[in-house]
């Protein structure tokens, strides 16, 4: 793993969050397509590293700290245990496993960002599933441009 | 050999050794690794806000010039039709002239009032002693229920917590968050934002609901006469604001299903929020 590789990729997709993807409607968590990438093709260790660092890039550039740190610690962990024992290399299965982990994710942010005691969205699930079936639609398809800039081969299968 | 006869290892097989048993060393097994990034999570979790929005005034502080322009080409990218919709009916600049003549009605009005009152003791004019901050805007935080803009200004340019934002002639929102350098906006619309505002001669609370509206209510139907389009007015505070400025603009009026004598109703900015570019911060009494 190339750890300068892997903090300036972190910083351009978050500012490029924050800044170019900010204003639109309906919007991919490109955050979370990363979080999936790393999941899927990096060691457990290390699955579990970028995950908790991609959550806090999520939270700065979110409303609350702390809620997408744990949230996405937590599903990035899962994800890449799960990975252990299922293949996840066809582009279908990234799609859909993009679509539940932002969902999922989404569902346990609101949840902590409710703990807190931050008021949430009342059409909180439309949002939710908007936003996740937009990453899943465009999330496969960066995983190639992820693995170049950070000089990984990815064995994927159609 | 050494002199006692006994076998010495070469010096790259020592160094080797020694990093073999470095790393054995720091070795932290992954159940540790989640159990210490579990917890950095919750820690953050549970700091108030004020501690860890530093991480967020940072983050915006040194990427402001990636994020304004990514910004910037959003913008021009989704560039709404300049006519159609409640707030924008004209366009930009117009709904700028028509804010302006709200406010100096209501002005009129006020130095009216004050006229009445006190009768030839001196006054004077609504915002005679106050400065306007300029402000850029660096990114805008929207997710269904909060809506925040981080501004380029702080502390160090005289801002303070609770100061009234506007852009376009209308009040946008106040400062929830300083840095030295930098300000949180929190605009009406995000749910954590309550303005006492005037509507239909009564003064109540305005609520953000998120989605780029506020609600408010308590208003009986038969005492105050509401209507789509009706202007909604920020009211003077003593220290932030000299004279009401507006606010919002009446998106829709409903009977409320909680009490059938009372209007339920939902307004939504002066201005296209998503569209503004710069901000003007309302600093009463600026130390010179």
């Amino acid at each position: 793993m190339h750890w300068f590789r892997f903090a300036v990729l972190v910083c351009i997709v978050t500012v490029l969050q924050a800044g170019f993807l900010a204003n639109l409607d309906i919007k991919p968590d490109l955050l979370l397509t990363l979080l999936v990438f790393f999941a899927v093709y990096c060691n457990t260790t290390e699955a579990i590293i970028t995950s908790f660092v991609l959550g806090f890039a999520a939270d700065i550039i979110g409303y609350a700290m702390g809620p997408q740190t744990i949230s996405f610690g937590l599903l990035g962990t899962a994800l890449a245990y799960l990975h252990r024992v299922i293949a996840i290399r066809k582009m279908s299965y990234q799609a859909l496993t993009i679509f539940l982990t932002c969902f999922l994710a989404g569902i346990v942010v609101h949840f902590l960002t409710f703990l807190k005691g931050r008021p949430t969205c009342s059409d909180m699930y439309a949002v939710l599933f908007w936003t996740s079936l937009c990453s899943a639609i465009v999330g496969p398809f960066l995983f190639s441009p992820y693995a170049w800039l950070m000089r990984m081969k990815i064995n994927r299968f159609c | 050999m050494n002199t006692d006869g006994n076998d010495v290892l070469p010096d790259t097989t020592y160094t080797t050794r020694h990093r073999i048993m470095a790393r054995k060393r720091i070795k932290v097994s992954r159940r540790m690794l989640f159990a210490w990034f579990i917890l950095g999570g919750f820690i953050l979790l549970f700091t108030p806000q004020s501690v860890t929005n530093k991480f967020q005034f940072a983050f915006a502080n040194i990427f402001r010039w990636p994020l304004s322009i990514g910004r910037g080409i959003s913008l021009s990218v989704s560039m709404r039709p300049a006519t159609g919709g409640l707030t924008n009916p004209l366009g930009t600049r117009e709904n700028q002239y028509q804010n302006h003549i709200a406010n100096l009605q209501e002005q009129l009005r006020q130095e009216h009032r004050k006229l009445e009152e006190l009768s030839g003791l001196r006054s004077r004019f609504a915002f005679e002693g106050a400065a306007f901050v300029l402000a850029d805007i660096s990114r805008t935080v929207t997710d269904g229920s909060h809506a925040e803009l981080f501004i380029n200004r702080g502390e160090n340019d005289g801002l303070a917590k609770g100061q009234f934002v506007m852009a376009d002639n209308s009040i946008i929102g106040t400062i929830s968050d300083i840095s030295p350098r930098m300000a949180k906006v929190r605009l009406i619309t995000d749910s954590d934002s309550k303005i006492e505002v005037k509507i239909a001669g009564a003064n109540r609370l305005m609520e953000g609901i998120g989605n780029n509206s506020a609600k408010i209510r308590q208003l009986l139907r038969k005492k105050h006469k509401v209507k789509i389009g009706d202007n909604v007015f920020a009211i003077k505070k003593p220290g932030l604001l000299d004279a009401p400025m507006i606010t919002a603009k009446v998106a829709r009026c409903e009977r409320d299903d909680e009490n059938p004598l009372g209007w339920d109703i939902t307004v939504e900015p002066a201005c296209e929020i998503e569209t503004i570019k710069d901000v003007a911060v309302i600093v009463m009494n600026p130390q010179k």
